[in-house]
């Protein structure tokens, strides 16, 4: 069974993302194992001159590098990903890099009706910069908008229709995943390029 | 025209800050460019709503005053940094400062992309309807391989560059122009020039329009008077020692807390007349009872001015004094260390020795005034023969064309308005 680190993209004690990868965590139980990760106790990101990476950094870190892949879900603050998912990101694209070739699969919910559809634009472009270099599942938009409304008192996903949307997509990745192992062309450069690359250099 | 420039970046060593101080150095003849960092601002979390914090109320107020804003943003991970995210959010969630805010997009980053991406992202979450910002359009000034774009003395060493931003800059001042008059009035809440309300310092059960309200009220909150220590921000200091100092002032000031009650002046009981007329029994009254009828709607507007954080200090002349004075009245905004508004500090000064003094001791005259200044340059004008010596001459003229009119046009605006 393949092991997935969920990643709640927000800091707030109430989320509907989180809500949404709990009901993931659940409904797809007996096809992989999904890890809740928080990262509301991050630091504001500070670009530590001697690349010591705090403890909490470094263990989300060393669990994104042991999973098979990564769900990221974001809600959408601005037309863009909260200052506290980019944050994370800049934390887990320094020092270590341990999204380099990672699977991700992207969702999103929003109070209103577009269900963070920018802001999982946005966040497609920044899992694509040269440090975070992350193999993102094409095509495999998740939207849940409206998501004050979207879950009964069990905290499950009450359109059926939206459910059997997600199983398929959840589906769809576990092939993504077994797909991008196979991609190895490139993975020694990309890990090379990336251990090389700084800002400082270029 | 007064901008603000924020830095979208927290590190020490930003090149987007370079690049905002170069744009402040060489611009002054277009604006007054105020650089803002957003090192203090913490990470936005709706359910740790710090909104009210000192570092957010600064920049809220800072920005509300500005004509318009300059952001200047890096590139992480190809969008802007999580720390000038999180001022946005800040500023979105339940304050709206960039509500219909000019704003100029440029920056800088090491490589050639020069934070285009980065500048997209910024260009959408500006235009999200909580921030709600009129963002220049077209204009992207994006300055590359920035660790070789500046020389030594902070210059923009390729001159096609720097051309463009200037280009970039003028445009941005009509732009400015162009953005105001889009703007809905917003009427700002009426002042209660009575005094009804009751702030946390209000001394209650005094009639605040007693002739004696000083020993009353002094006499009800056992106020301390004469050797007593008072520990001041920073050092102490005897009653008496502070009455000493404040009345050694070489200007008159007036403290009206945010209940919009007189409170102190510091002319002393024995002076005859003070410039702003103030007297004894006049302290303690509401600010509507120390002003003529006709005076009430233009104090009202600085009242709401300063409340409203829209500008810090508005001066106005008052002329009557006749011609061998020239004096100020500033009215001038305080606030405690979370930037509520806490009152206002009238201060009223001749500024005409000042002038006299600064003029006989860099042996310089005013000169080349136009009828706009006349008022400032006959006060001061001199019998003595205008200077041969072609540098000092050169800058006298400077001053006076940079400085008067600036003068000018801010007592115009502050007593134009209704």
């Amino acid at each position: 069974m393949e092991n997935f680190v969920a990643i709640v993209g927000t800091n707030s004690v109430a989320s509907t993302n989180r809500q949404l990868l709990q009901f993931m965590q659940r409904h797809f139980a007996d096809q992989a194992k999904i890890e809740l990760i928080e990262i509301a106790d991050l630091p504001m990101f500070d670009k530590p001159a001697d690349k010591k990476l705090p403890p909490l950094v470094q263990t989300i870190d060393a669990k994104i590098m042991a999973s098979d892949g990564v769900i990221i879900s974001t809600p959408e603050y601005d037309h863009s990903v909260p200052a506290s998912l980019s944050n994370a990101l800049a934390w887990f694209s320094y020092g270590e890099h341990p999204f380099v070739d990672k699977p991700v699969m992207i969702t999103g919910a929003s109070y209103g009706s577009l269900g963070s559809s920018r802001a999982q634009s946005h966040l497609r472009q920044i899992l694509d910069a040269p440090e975070l270099r992350a193999r993102i599942m094409p095509s495999s938009e998740f939207l849940l908008g409206h998501s004050l409304t979207a879950f009964d008192e069990q905290g499950n996903l009450k359109d059926q229709q939206q459910v059997a949307k997600l199983a398929g997509l959840f589906a769809d990745f576990l092939d993504f995943v077994k797909l991008t192992n196979q991609l190895v062309h490139t993975k020694k450069i990309n890990q090379q390029e990336v251990q090389n690359f700084s800002w400082d250099k270029i | 025209m007064k901008l603000v420039g924020i830095v979208g970046s927290n590190s020490d060593q930003s090149y987007n800050r370079l690049l905002m101080k170069y744009i402040a150095v060489h611009n002054g003849d277009l604006f007054d460019l105020e650089i803002l960092d957003t090192k203090d601002i913490p990470l936005f979390n709706q359910s740790n709503d710090q909104t009210d914090s000192g570092p957010i109320q600064f920049m809220k107020r800072k920005i509300e005053q500005a004509d318009g804003v300059i952001i200047a943003t890096p590139e992480h991970n190809h969008t802007v940094p999580a720390n000038l995210k999180s001022l946005i959010e800040w500023l979105s969630f339940k304050i709206h400062p960039l509500d219909n805010k000019p704003v100029l997009i440029i920056g800088a980053s090491y490589y050639d992309q020069g934070s285009s991406r980065a500048q997209l992202h910024l260009r959408q979450i500006m235009e999200a309807p909580g921030v709600n910002a009129i963002v220049m359009p077209g204009n992207e000034f994006l300055l590359a391989e920035v660790k070789q774009a500046f020389d030594e003395f902070g210059e923009i060493k390729d001159a096609k560059t720097s051309e463009f931003l200037q280009v970039t800059l003028r445009k941005f001042v009509k732009f400015v122009h162009v953005a105001k008059a889009l703007e809905e009035p917003k009427p700002l809440p009426k002042e209660d020039l009575n005094a009804t309300g009751q702030i946390a310092t209000t001394i209650p059960d005094v009639d605040m329009r007693a002739a004696d309200w000083v020993e009353q009220a002094a006499k009800k909150v056992q106020a301390v008077s004469g050797d007593t220590y008072v520990q001041l921000d920073r050092g102490i200091l005897t009653v008496d020692q502070i009455n000493y100092l404040l009345s050694s002032m070489p200007m008159e000031l007036t403290y009206a807390d945010s209940n919009n009650e007189f409170l102190y002046y510091n002319a002393g009981k024995e002076q005859a007349g003070t410039l702003a007329g103030r007297r004894p029994d006049q302290v303690g009254n509401p600010l509507i009872v120390c002003h003529p009828a006709k005076a009430l709607k233009n104090v009202e507007w600085v009242l709401q001015q300063l409340r409203a954080g829209k500008q810090d200090v508005i001066r106005i002349h008052v002329p009557k004094h006749g011609p061998d004075k020239y004096v100020v009245h500033s009215y001038q905004a305080m606030h405690d260390d979370q930037q509520r508004y806490v009152g206002l500090n009238e201060y009223v000064m001749d500024i005409k020795p000042v002038i006299d003094w600064y003029l006989q001791q860099t042996k310089q005259q005013l000169v080349g005034t136009t009828s706009t200044t006349a008022a400032v340059a006959s006060a001061s004008v001199k019998s003595e023969p205008v200077s041969n010596d072609a540098v000092a001459s050169a800058s006298v003229k400077n001053e006076a064309a940079t400085t008067t009119p600036a003068k000018a046009d801010g007592v115009a605006s502050a007593s134009v308005k209704p």
